[in-house]
């Protein structure tokens, strides 16, 4: 049996991702991820809003990285929202995407330590604990929060090459494979495997998350549409061996990028070929997205998260992956 | 006419169809940003709860349609066999006011 997530960007109005937030609770979604990018809505408030409409569906940020929010503002944030909905929250923690990153001049320094000492800064201070740090990358003393999140905080660490996704095993309660298609999953989880083994975890302890750009409609056209935004992003953003894995020219990714950071969507969108979809997406009618879903939970995923677009019209999608999608991996 | 009164002359029967109709106005309106917060979380409030099927739900749901697209709201009228109620709503827009 595998898990549903879904992820929704607050680049929209805050009760329309509200309302598809209640939707995928009731429609029953396991988890709800929301991104945090310095350019769309902030991700705790999104969250704070979500935590107040929904009653079941677990819910965090869908990833936070510490570079642009500090790990202890991050420790009170998701303590803040476990005040509000006991027992829901989860973190997801990654480096960042280098794109936004790169426009505002930060830095993904040291990303492996980062994410270590950020993890040991959050689980450090979340649950009431004071604590001393002499990092790599931060220095803590004596921080505490002055109050404490009474549940268990599981923490996801968002990762796509080797060693992330290493590190990611051996100290994540659960990864987030940035990923789409099931060469790069499987590729995956041979480092997670390794990363798991050096911690002496079982895999099974471990929650595996497929963290997919999706987008599901009757039609393919209006599928594929819907997601070659994202598929830039993703190009833009993509590690050179992820590319050559798939047969995609750095070069027309660069080009992609390059027409990103300079505000040229247009121009950046009409680059996406057919392989980057193919490549960097879970796209197409909902029997193909099931065909898809089904190789990557053959691999050992534990959780699907249906990423955005989601589909050219969210709230059929939504119903969509619900009704037709699934259904197919749950128990009955 | 007020939209309370309006919605009193929706019948029961329609109550489900009339809230799905009118949430895909609100949702698919470019003017979706038109929608007053202190409408907005009242509708998700009642959202959460099952409740935009209820008459109180569908008034709000008709408040919130008639800000951001009202002849989409007309045509969901009128779609639904409902030609008086869109015939109101038609003053409405004549006179500017809700």
């Amino acid at each position: 049996m595998v898990e549903f997530g879904i992820e929704f960007v607050p680049r929209d109005l805050y009760w329309r991702t509200t309302f598809y937030a209640i939707q995928a609770e009731k429609r029953g979604f396991n988890y709800l991820w929301i991104t945090d990018h310095f350019n769309n809505r902030n991700v705790y408030v999104s969250l704070a809003t979500v935590a107040a409409y929904t009653d079941r569906i677990r819910f965090g940020p869908g990833v936070t990285n510490p570079y642009m929010v500090h790990p202890v503002v991050t420790a009170q944030a998701v303590a803040s929202l476990d005040e509000i909905a006991p027992g829901r929250v989860v973190c997801g923690l990654g480096a960042g995407d280098k794109t936004t990153l790169e426009m505002l001049d930060v830095q993904q320094s040291k990303p492996l330590s980062a994410i270590r000492e950020a993890i040991q800064i959050i689980r450090g201070i979340v649950h009431g604990g004071s604590l001393e740090l002499k990092g790599d990358v931060f220095k803590i003393s004596g921080a505490k929060l002055s109050f404490r999140a009474a549940n268990p905080i599981p923490i996801f660490i968002g990762a796509q090459g080797p060693k992330m996704l290493m590190l990611a095993a051996e100290i994540g309660d659960g990864v987030l494979i940035n990923a789409s298609h099931p060469k790069d999953v499987e590729d995956a989880l041979v480092h997670i495997g390794e990363g798991a083994k050096k911690a002496e975890k079982k895999l099974r302890e471990l929650e595996v998350g497929v963290y997919t750009s999706f987008s599901v409609a009757e039609k393919v056209d209006k599928a594929v549409k819907a997601v070659v935004p994202v598929v830039a992003y993703i190009v833009a953003g993509c590690p050179d061996v992820v590319l050559e894995r798939h047969g995609i020219s750095k070069e027309k990714a660069s080009m992609i990028k390059d027409a990103i950071v300079q505000g040229k969507w247009k121009e950046a969108f009409s680059q996406v070929t057919p392989e980057m979809v193919e490549a960097f997406s879970i796209c197409g009618t909902p029997d193909a997205c099931v065909e898809k879903v089904n190789q990557l939970t053959k691999l050992g995923a534990t959780q699907i998260v249906i990423g955005s677009p989601i589909g050219p019209n969210i709230r059929e999608s939504i119903n969509v992956i619900a009704d037709e999608i699934s259904p197919h991996f749950k128990k009955s | 006419m007020t939209l309370e009164k309006i919605v009193k002359r929706i019948p029961v029967s329609l109550f489900a169809v009339a809230s799905e109709k009118l949430t895909d106005v609100i949702l698919e309106s470019r003017n979706a940003d038109k929608m007053p917060s202190d409408l907005a979380k009242p509708i998700l409030h009642h959202w959460q709860k099952d409740q935009l099927s209820t008459e109180a739900g569908l008034q709000l749901l008709l408040e919130a349609s008639v800000a951001v697209d009202l002849e989409k709201t007309i045509v969901v009228m009128e779609g639904l066999g409902l030609a008086e109620i869109a015939t109101m709503l038609r003053e409405i827009k004549q006179l500017g006011k809700t």
